[in-house]
């Protein structure tokens, strides 16, 4: 009878997740028709347009990253028994993971951003309460000098070729388009949590200026690979 | 009592079925939620118009990128086949990694940018923060390899204010005058920063610091003196 009983209680809480689910996919679907909807008339052509593109690079992608595992796999079987041979295909992995061109995890920080909407529109000083792209760049910086190892921004890995840019009122990371909320994932040792938070610390500036921020601590990160290509088009090796 | 255990049997199936329902179901709601359609949505003609060009420019350079793989796998099956050393093709492609990733000094086209505190400590003084947006346009301007007086810029690099003479880059102590070098696409990383009115060195200079900006053909820049490893991140198989 009890086991029944306990069994019963599971499947309730299963079945309001899952109720629960289902109404905020439904309602981001609602959301996301209804924004379509409004711009029909205006850019709808062009939007279709960058849709289609993006389609279209990702297909690409898609072939590079079975390509990449091509290579993986000729370089260790042409490599196999030769020591010296085997030693720089290490490095190359090694270098690789360091480019942020493999998925990487580990403890870490996971910092949240967000424009601040319980202001009064007349406020004059607006501004100060939304996530500007100088607002990233600077959390960046700050989780890199509290030696953080991979960084994230709305999965986008931030690399030594990433540019944090500001287009109007849109902010790109790596050229693709982010909007807010803003997630930053930083591998790294748990404990910078205290300088993160420290008085004067660029994220307790941006609290004092009425931005919304969230930092917690976590055991498991997951960072994406950066998804653009390196160029190495203007560099030759130099004289040590 | 039987009856009661493949009841039992029953709940847990169904149990483990609600669960998958529901992971589903959040691993959907997740992939919606990351395609910026709002973003899209809020965007000027002009806007979509540079997003496009944007987008196919990364095409471009994948689809060289992957050219490139293709002849790699096709001369490393070469080396199998015909039992050749495949040691120099290693190393190329080792080099090539060693370079971006600031482990090589390299050397190439570019610019050099030199910022200097007018009056030291007070007015016109250079700050890290005029160092990281500049590091910054450079990297927006295609930058393949950046330092700071000497500095490697990689990609765990920072940039601090440490008094009111020195910055620093790396953990290393410097100071004025900062000489920033990039290697990259001379006519790219200049009208990037020559921008008239809003670009990195009109704004510099109207806010009154002593910025300038100097091409070259062969801009040589250090290899990074620190360590590169990893000790928290590691790869996901």
């Amino acid at each position: 009878m009890l086991k029944n009983k306990n069994v019963a209680i599971i499947l309730g809480i299963v079945c309001f997740i899952l109720v629960i689910a289902i109404f905020t996919q439904v309602k981001t679907v609602n959301d996301m028709e209804n924004s379509v909807g409004t711009t029909l008339s205006g850019n709808s052509d062009l939007i279709d347009e960058v849709l289609s593109e993006q389609e279209k690079y990702n297909k690409l992608y898609e072939q590079l990253e079975k390509a990449e595992e091509k290579l993986e796999e000729v370089r260790t079987e042409a490599t196999a028994g030769n020591q010296e041979a085997t030693e720089a295909e290490q490095e190359l992995k090694e270098n690789n993971m360091l480019l942020g061109l493999t998925e990487v995890k580990g403890e870490g920080i996971i910092i949240n951003l967000d424009d601040n909407r319980n202001v009064e529109s007349d406020e004059i000083n607006i501004s100060q309460y939304l996530v500007h792209e100088e607002d990233l760049l600077h959390v960046v910086n700050e989780l890199f000098n509290a030696e953080a190892e991979a960084i994230s921004i709305n999965e986008h890995r931030v690399t030594n070729i990433t540019a944090i840019r500001c287009d109007g009122n849109i902010i790109r990371v790596n050229g693709q388009v982010i909007t807010v909320p803003i997630t930053i994932k930083a591998i790294c040792s748990k404990a910078i949590y205290n300088t993160l938070i420290r008085p004067g610390g660029y994220l307790q500036l941006m609290v004092d200026a009425g931005v919304v921020v969230k930092i917690e601590r976590s055991d498991e990160i997951v960072i994406p690979k950066y998804n653009g290509v390196y160029s190495d088009a203007h560099l030759t090796r130099g004289d040590e | 009592m039987k009856i009661k255990k493949q009841e039992l049997i029953i709940s847990i199936i169904i149990g483990i079925m609600f669960c998958v329902l529901t992971i589903i179901i959040f691993v959907q709601s997740k992939t919606i939620s990351y395609t910026d359609i709002n973003a899209l949505e809020n965007m000027q003609e002009t806007e979509l118009r540079k997003e496009i060009t944007a987008i196919k420019t990364k095409y471009t350079e994948a689809l060289e990128q992957l050219e490139e793989t293709n002849a790699m796998i096709k001369e490393y099956e070469e080396t199998i086949n015909t039992d050749k050393e495949a040691s120099v093709l290693l190393e190329s492609e080792l080099e090539k990694s060693r370079n971006i990733l600031g482990k090589n000094t390299v050397q190439g086209e570019g610019i050099i940018v030199t910022l200097v505190d007018v009056e030291v400590g007070k007015y016109g003084k250079i700050t890290a923060n005029d160092l990281i947006e500049l590091v910054n346009e450079l990297r927006a301007a295609g930058a393949e390899a950046i330092s700071i007086n000497g500095n490697r810029i990689v990609n765990i690099s920072y940039i601090v204010d440490l008094s009111e003479t020195y910055i620093g880059v790396n953990g290393e102590r410097i100071v004025s005058p900062y000489e920033v070098k990039a290697i990259g696409d001379i006519t790219y990383l200049e009208s990037g920063l020559s921008q008239k009115q809003y670009g990195y060195i009109d704004t510099k200079v109207n806010e009154g610091k002593d910025v300038t900006l100097e091409k070259s053909d062969n801009v040589v820049i250090n290899a990074y003196s620190g360590t590169l490893s990893f000790k928290y991140a590691k790869e996901v198989e």
